[in-house]
């Protein structure tokens, strides 16, 4: 697609948000007093350790931590930890999605199908995904297999309620009109269920990105070997206090890079909308 | 949107549905039941529904927790009360420092970033940072459960103070009422409706990071429970904790849930 031709729906929201020239000099004001808020944080933070204030007295500084990571982007073991917890979030988050989209749509969908299944799901939604650690350990042969599965409950209640949610929320007239035209069941799904459903859909995964991150440092915490929240508890076991920050704020980044992936993903998967 | 499609599918109640549902959930007793009872794969390694209601309503349980059992209550007491604190704190912390930040348009630009900055954090990476920070176990605990709730509170607060139109500030304004009336008369009220959908992911998120608190750091509390019966294979005491916690987290959230309709009346739910 030639992109200077057609102007992606981007690039159009961009312009219609900016207001005229004043627009400019706020946004970089805005810019200019984010910038201040988080140096002074900073500042207060380092201030806070050098002077023992009460909270702080054992918090690395700034400093410490930037040390710290610089040593640790050294250090190829670092980057396995990246690679492990990725791979655990994006192997149960997928489970989830692949189970839970479906799931979600006939329930929406069929009546009768949602009336059966759906007592179960409100009884076990309840319980935190963390709660079910143990019995995940017993119950899966490799520690490996019981952290996905914790990382897929994390993410698919909550994909399962969206995707259903989105589906109930699909105005009755659509599907009508489409029917009265002499629409099969099979396209009322594909040309209604299912777009009418995608932007539900993908608040879901978006939330539920942010859950598998949360499980995940938990899990790795609890029954892990390997990955960033093992890191940062080895961190903590170890005494190596500036690390533990190091670790906190690779997590953060990776859980801020992950629903990154899906905002992208859902802004490709539906160009007609401007939620994203 | 989830939630009034959830009470929609609550409110119609039909006979038909009621007997689907029980069926249901018959079938899923019944699954469980035969999955374990047959050792189908690792089936054999998990409690069946039936000795696990037995153990439950037994006067002399075999692992020591059960309906009649005082250390039962005691932990669901511990829980309860850590998340109590937790939460009235992210509410009491996290509501006016959400209407600032959607009412004042310096003070958003000056913190909405650096709290932007720490919220991808989940709230369990701060578990060792906590234990370093915070004297107690139990204070550590308390923390972490407040993180998790306080950024819900604060971003859903502050994302209803901006959804307010503004056209009722600037009628409120021209018929002669000053900030702190627009304040308390208009933003306030107008932003309710979010900030208890704050208040209830954050009642959730809450129980979700206190059970990982209470099995990183605890020494009592459903969570430590959970992780104490698996150190000693108690399984079925396991799935206790499981459906208490269930029950606990269902009974909280529909506390909010009360509480946000009694103060918002004017809406037609």
């Amino acid at each position: 697609m030639n992109v200077e031709a057609a102007p992606s729906p981007a690039g159009l929201r961009a312009r219609n948000r900016t207001r005229p020239v004043p627009g400019r000099e706020v946004a970089s004001a805005a810019a200019l007093r984010g910038s201040a808020g988080i140096a002074t944080f900073l500042a207060l933070w380092q201030l806070g350790v050098v002077l023992h204030l009460p909270l702080l007295a054992k918090i690395p500084t700034p400093a410490d931590v930037a040390a710290a990571w610089l040593s640790l982007l050294r250090d190829p073991r670092y980057y396995l930890d990246w690679l492990v917890s990725f791979r655990r979030v994006f192997g149960g988050f997928v489970i989830a999605q692949a189970l839970g989209i479906p799931l979600g749509l006939l329930m929406g969908w069929k009546a009768a199908f949602r009336s059966l299944t759906f007592p179960v799901f409100e009884v076990l939604r309840p319980i935190p995904p963390l709660a079910w650690v143990p019995l995940s350990i017993l119950f899966w042969p490799t520690p490996e297999s019981s952290i996905t599965f914790v990382i897929f409950l994390g993410a698919f209640f909550t994909v399962l309620i969206n995707t259903l949610a989105g589906v109930r929320a699909i105005d009755e007239r659509y599907v009508r009109a489409a029917i009265s035209l002499g629409a099969t069941p099979a396209i009322v799904f594909r040309r209604i269920i299912l777009p009418g459903a995608l932007p539900s859909i993908f608040t879901g995964m978006a939330v539920g990105m942010g859950i598998t991150w949360s499980v995940l440092v938990a899990a790795e915490i609890i029954a892990g070997r390997s990955g960033l929240g093992y890191l940062t508890w080895e961190a903590y076991v170890a005494g190596s206090f500036p690390t533990i920050v190091v670790g906190m704020i690779s997590i953060g980044l990776a859980g801020y890079l992950s629903s990154a992936l899906v905002r992208i993903v859902a802004a490709r998967a539906m160009p007609w909308s401007k939620r994203f | 949107m989830v939630d009034a499609t959830l009470r929609r599918a609550r409110g119609r109640i039909a006979w038909s549905q009621l007997v689907l549902g029980a069926a249901g959930f018959a079938a899923f007793v019944a699954a469980w039941w035969l999955l374990v009872h047959f050792a189908v794969w690792r089936f054999s390694k998990l409690p069946d529904p039936f000795s696990v209601l037995r153990e439950w309503t037994s006067r002399k349980p075999e692992y020591g927790i059960s309906l009649f059992a005082p250390t039962y209550y005691q932990d669901i007491w511990a829980s309860t009360v850590r998340v109590t604190i937790a939460f009235l704190l992210a509410t009491a912390l996290g509501v006016p420092l959400g209407i600032l930040l959607g009412w004042n348009r310096i003070a958003r630009e000056f913190l909405f970033p650096l709290i932007e900055l720490i919220r991808p954090i989940p709230p369990l990476a701060w578990v060792p940072l906590a234990i370093l920070m915070l004297s107690g176990q139990q204070e550590a605990m308390i923390f972490l459960t407040w993180i998790a709730a306080f950024f819900a509170t604060v971003l859903n607060t502050m994302l209803g103070v901006t959804s307010i139109d503004e056209s009722y500030l600037r009628a409120a304004y021209c018929l002669g009422s000053r900030r702190w009336d627009v304040l308390w008369n208009v933003v306030v009220p107008g932003s309710l409706p979010f900030i208890f959908t704050g208040l209830q992911i954050g009642m959730g998120v809450a129980w979700f990071s206190l059970v990982a608190g209470e099995m990183i750091a605890g020494e009592a509390g459903l969570g430590y429970l959970i992780l104490n019966s698996y150190m000693e294979l108690q399984t079925t005491t396991i799935v206790i904790g499981m459906v208490t916690l269930g029950l606990v987290g269902f009974l909280s959230s529909a506390l909010v849930r009360w509480t946000g309709r009694r103060l918002m009346t004017w809406q037609s739910h």
